[in-house]
């Protein structure tokens, strides 16, 4: 029984990615079908890095194909994942060597932010893309600790400044060029709003799909700035369960939506707390509160972690749960939702609906 | 958020904004009237009852329009005043209420005896 090309794109209609909730012919991720004989050869292009889930993936689509067209010999499936950039329209000025840009925010303090953030660009990176973090807390800079990284940057040309690295990620924070970890930033508005302009647009980012944006709590001018001078791509909000938390994580929700700038979603950090003694489970902080507000303003709900001992003394060793313990369940976890944020942040960089409009200049 | 432009059209001669929105709708501002209307507190005060009134403002000028994050644009208009965030939900309600707007500041500077024009031999 002979079969062509088209067959294997309609037997394709039929499989789900399970990471975009679409079939892979309609999320455009099928190419170069080639037919020789009986044999099928095929590749699989993944709008967003899933390294840790190609082989899964790949043994789904070839075990699909065997069971639509059973007159199949060789089928020979390749995976890879490509990072579409952010398509930023003329004007807005694009961050050099960045293609997308996350904003990790939450309104309240201490729900997690940080710690998510730096989560969440490893577990990017250990789904094979390549990741920068911008520590935009100026007052309380946190990621040189999280990623154990000490040290001042270094500058090629006396301008620009060379990101530091560590775990195969970039970073750039005022943390690093400060003497003395005790040292406060006792700065006004437009000093601290021009040293996130020179730490985001000074710093050589070297080919990055994405950077994740570790804001600071609050709503106010570092968040003002990065909105109106950055083309972010999307912001994902951290809250924990409870309802003062859930207060603050709304307002900085807003934020985002008077601004312009698209939510990936809501991440609830604390959900749990696990007894290290006796494995007890207990919503400490309550239940259901980051469900509640995904339902509220309809957006996604992209997971929730435990309060869990191990993963505050990881990030304050400088090794964060993903690079200390990457085959645990909360690295599992956090990779999940990573490569869902990846999933919806190609979505949104290809989505034109909200681009910048075309600004022409006549003499007439 | 329905008011999206798609196309903002600046004639330097005319001195008129054009902008075209998604919804199909363009309307043709005067750089005067986006001038006398700027959002920016030194203009529109901050709450009602507060706006400055601008006047001899005819022949005013725009030098550049620069994107502000992608929700709105700022105008830099030749007498120095840059500091108007215009966002395309204000943007869209200058120009679907241009007439009644128009007509406001009119009424308002005859009432405060001043002019459109600008002071003679004064820089703009």
């Amino acid at each position: 029984m002979s079969f062509n090309e088209t067959d294997v794109q309609n037997a394709l209609k039929s499989l789900i990615d399970p990471n975009t909730q679409k079939d892979f012919v309609s999320g455009k991720s099928v190419k170069n079908i080639k037919i020789s004989g009986s044999d099928v050869s095929l590749d699989i292009l993944l709008g967003y890095p899933a390294k840790s889930v190609w082989d899964e993936i790949r043994a789904m689509v070839e075990a699909h194909i065997k069971a639509a067209l059973p007159g199949a010999g060789k089928i020979s499936v390749s995976v890879t994942s490509k990072v579409v950039p952010h398509a930023v329209q003329r004007g807005v000025q694009l961050v050099a060597g960045v293609k997308n840009i996350i904003a990790v925010a939450s309104g309240k303090g201490g729900v997690g932010k940080s710690t998510t953030a730096v989560n969440l660009a490893l577990a990017l990176a250990a789904e094979g893309a390549r990741v920068g973090v911008l520590d935009a807390d100026i007052y309380g800079p946190s990621q040189p600790t999280m990623l154990g990284i000490s040290g001042q940057p270094k500058s090629v040309d006396g301008k620009s400044l060379e990101p530091m690295m560590n775990h195969g990620l970039q970073a750039m924070s005022i943390g690093f060029m400060i003497d003395g970890e005790d040292t406060p930033m006792v700065w006004r508005g437009p000093m601290v709003t021009q040293a996130l302009d020179q730490l985001l647009h000074q710093t050589r980012w070297d080919n990055l799909d994405y950077l994740v944006v570790d804001l600071p709590p609050g709503t106010g001018d570092i968040q003002l700035s990065l909105a109106q001078k950055v083309p972010v791509t999307g912001a994902v909000i951290v809250t924990t369960p409870q309802d003062i938390a859930l207060m603050d994580a709304r307002k900085g929700l807003k934020m985002f939506e008077k601004v312009g700038i698209k939510i990936v979603g809501i991440v609830e950090n604390m959900s749990t707390h696990i007894c290290s003694k006796c494995g007890h489970e207990e919503h400490i902080f309550g239940a259901g509160g980051g469900e509640k507000m995904c339902a509220d303003y309809k957006v996604e709900f992209l997971g929730g972690l435990p309060l869990d001992i191990r993963i505050r003394e990881q990030t304050d060793s400088g090794k964060p749960t993903v690079v200390a313990d990457p085959d645990g369940q909360i690295s599992r976890t956090y990779k999940q939702i990573a490569r869902r944020i990846a999933v919806k942040v190609a979505d949104m960089a290809q989505d034109h609906s909200a681009a910048f409009p075309k600004i022409v200049v006549q003499n007439t | 958020m329905s008011e999206q432009p798609t196309e903002l059209k600046l004639h330097q001669q005319s001195r008129l904004l054009e902008i075209t929105f998604s919804d199909g709708v363009c309307y043709q501002l005067p750089f005067e009237y986006l001038r006398v209307y700027s959002p920016s507190a030194d203009v529109s005060g901050h709450g009602p009852g507060q706006e400055v009134l601008q006047t001899g403002k005819r022949n005013v000028g725009v030098t550049a329009l620069v994107p502000v994050g992608s929700y709105a644009v700022q105008i830099d208009f030749d007498d120095g005043h840059g500091t108007g965030l215009y966002t395309w939900e204000y943007l869209y309600k200058l120009g679907k209420n241009q007439p009644a707007l128009w007509q406001d500041y009119l009424d308002r500077l005859a009432a405060a005896g001043s002019s459109r024009e600008p002071p003679p031999g004064a820089k703009k």
